[in-house]
């Protein structure tokens, strides 16, 4: 009999070898990785900064302006990959679309990049 | 797969923002390639675009009223008609802050870019028929103006309005988007020719959600009019923004607020009773009118009482409002009422059309007045150079009339054109607002409306008595001069007084039928 559920099948089957994979690996790697500990390798990660201390410090804005450009070329990247594998349907039309969104997005670039928010010391 | 067929008829009604965002990127350019200390051309080049792009409105407004964009938009006399002042209004404001920001030193080209963006969601927001344009075009335009706010950044007032205003204005966003869900969850679509289609069925099995969802999608609007009781921010942002931008988003804002708000609820409670709706504009209307000048009446701060001013004439505003949904205009009657009738104001085919005249009208008024009112107190507040503390005080207008006969002159004119004194344009601009609520049986919020007035005039009254009958004091300030400054202030008083003794052909243009699509 055919379940309502079947066509998930292979969702299911990704899920868990999704699980599998991240369960295994760490496993496998402390097996097989060579260790060399030092203090600072042994410190708790915390994405580059120091674990311990006052979580009220103050942070350049410089990384403000990249998370923000970051953001803005993402969505750039969402809107261009159901473009591009619908493109032949959306021709012209479509072409023309996408060009003027770029192009907006290519002259906010040049602004930027000329404004100096790009460069990282200035 | 559906691919949407674009014809040219059909960017028509999106040239105008399309204008205003060419030019917008024109001057980010030139800001990051020209880089000379002379930078009055940009605020050149933004009026210049305003102009032209309320030219190619004022063009689309002769046009037959029809969706375009797949009903996305709509192209009708109302919605252009509101562009063309919109950029009336940014030429103005461009030229204004020119003068301003250089005495600030902070003349950038990001500062034009910014208005004239803000322009372009005023004007699509005004002609958008579906939640999500709606909702995108309110952004675009929100959030240039908090950034805009903020644009002096120096000092704890811009920072202050820049919060306030975002956090405020994010929120009501907000409530709106939450609106829109709830009333696209009774109706399942968006666009507002097909929630009007489905609302009659949703109500009469779920009245609360749509109901929920009205209210919702109401709130989120009176926020940006500023209407009682929902006004709280706006003092503290109109006097905390530079007072240009304040000039902006005092008569621009407002007008697109108020245009999408007609066309949002004339195409929502197309097959209900339109009482419940009638009923909620009345009580904004009543509450702003008399809240607004009555708290206009202590401040001796004449930027923060233009602000309840403001709050005030949007008010006004929705009184217009409110006549569109009164029993009388739904019904679509003919009758030509008490106003109508009068060779003054000419006859009209049916009173929705009076009111939109009335509507209209009363924006452009209220667009050259307050960019010239907002424009002289730009030229005399305090600088930063100045010691003294009084930055927006009465006392800094006490004997203009001495020191700069031609100053005063011009903001007697506008204060008396605020108060709707005649000969001037604010003046006929509620003669045609309320005329048209009398015609549309309004009678007790109209009498309601020019009582709330008439204390109002008490407050602008008191500018022109510090300016023609106070003595100076020994160090009074100057305005400064910057000839951008001169040419638009003399360009607002000269509108404010040539319309309200020849509105001519005016009228005639905002009186034509059809004024709104599917109304």
């Amino acid at each position: 009999m055919e379940s309502p559920l079947t066509p998930y099948v292979p969702v299911a089957i990704v899920l868990f070898l999704a699980g599998a994979m991240a369960a295994a690996i760490p496993f496998i790697a402390g097996l097989l990785g060579p260790r060399s500990p030092s203090a600072v390798k042994s410190e708790i990660f915390e994405g580059g900064n120091p674990p311990i201390g006052s979580a009220r410090q103050r942070f350049a804005v410089k990384f403000y302006v990249v998370a923000l450009l970051f953001i803005v070329f993402d969505v750039e990247a969402v809107f261009l990959y159901p473009w591009a594998v619908n493109f032949q349907q959306l021709g012209w039309f479509g072409y023309a679309t996408m060009a003027v969104f770029a192009a907006t997005l290519v002259v906010a670039l040049v602004y930027v990049w000329k404004k100096g928010a790009l460069s990282w010391e200035s | 797969m559906n691919i949407p067929h674009l014809t040219f008829q059909d960017l028509l009604p999106v040239a105008p923002a399309g204008v205003l965002v060419v030019g917008a990127i024109v001057l980010l350019l030139s800001e990051v390639f020209l880089s000379t200390a002379q930078r009055t051309y940009q605020a050149v080049i933004g009026t210049l675009t305003a102009l032209l792009a309320g030219a190619v409105a004022m063009n689309n407004a002769f046009e037959p009223a029809r969706a375009a964009l797949q009903g996305y938009v709509v192209l009708d006399p109302f919605s252009q008609w509101m562009t063309v002042l919109v950029c009336l209004g940014t030429a103005l404001a461009s030229l204004l802050s020119a003068g301003f920001l250089n005495h600030r030193n902070a003349e950038r080209g990001e500062f034009y870019a910014l208005i004239l963006f803000s322009a372009a969601g005023m004007s699509l927001l005004a002609m958008s028929a579906e939640f999500i344009t709606l909702f995108i075009n309110l952004e675009v335009l929100s959030i240039s103006t908090y950034a805009l706010t903020a644009f002096l950044r120096r000092g704890p007032r811009p920072a202050e309005a820049g919060f306030k205003y975002f956090i405020l204005g994010a929120f009501s966003a907000s409530l709106l988007l939450y609106g829109a869900a709830l009333l696209y969850g009774a109706t399942g679509s968006t666009r507002f020719l097909d929630v009007g289609l489905a609302l009659p069925q949703a109500f009469a099995q779920q009245p609360g959600l749509v109901y929920a969802g009205f209210g919702l999608v109401l709130a989120g609007f009176a926020f940006k009019v500023a209407a009682v009781p929902f006004h709280m921010w706006t003092p503290d942002v109109y006097e905390g923004a530079p007072t240009p931008v304040t000039a902006l988003m005092s008569a621009g804002v407002k007008a697109a607020a108020v245009v999408a708000l007609v066309r949002t609820f004339l195409f929502l409670v197309k097959g209900l009773s339109p009482e419940v709706p009638f009923i909620a504009f009345s009580a904004l209307a009543l509450l702003s009118m008399v809240g607004g000048n009555l708290l206009a009446l202590p401040q001796r701060n004449v930027k923060r009482m233009l602000a309840y001013s403001s709050i005030a004439h949007a008010g006004y505003l929705l009184l217009g409002v409110a006549a569109l949904f009164a029993p009388a205009t739904a019904k679509g009657s003919d009758a030509v009422g008490l106003f109508t009738a009068t060779p003054l104001l000419g006859s009209m085919p049916n009173v929705a059309a009076s009111v939109y005249k009335g509507l209209l009208f009363y924006l452009l008024g209220y667009t050259v007045t307050a960019l010239g009112a907002f424009g002289t107190i730009a030229a005399l507040e305090r600088r930063e150079d100045e010691t003294r503390s009084n930055t927006w005080d009465l006392e800094r207008f006490a004997g203009l009339a001495q020191r700069k006969p031609g100053w005063a002159a011009a903001m007697a004119a506008f204060m008396l054109s605020l108060g709707g004194v005649p000969p001037t344009v604010g003046f006929l601009g509620k003669l045609y607002l309320f005329g048209a609520a009398v015609d549309a049986g309004l009678l007790g919020l109209a009498v309601a409306g020019v009582l709330a007035s008439v204390a109002g005039v008490y407050v602008y009254l008191r500018v022109v008595v510090y300016m023609y009958m106070r003595p100076a004091p020994a160090d009074a300030p100057a305005p400064f001069r910057h000839w951008t400054t001169e040419v638009a202030l003399i360009a607002s008083a000269v509108a404010v007084v040539a319309l309200g003794v020849l509105p001519g052909p005016v009228t005639e243009w905002f009186s034509r039928a059809g004024m709104v699509f599917g109304s």
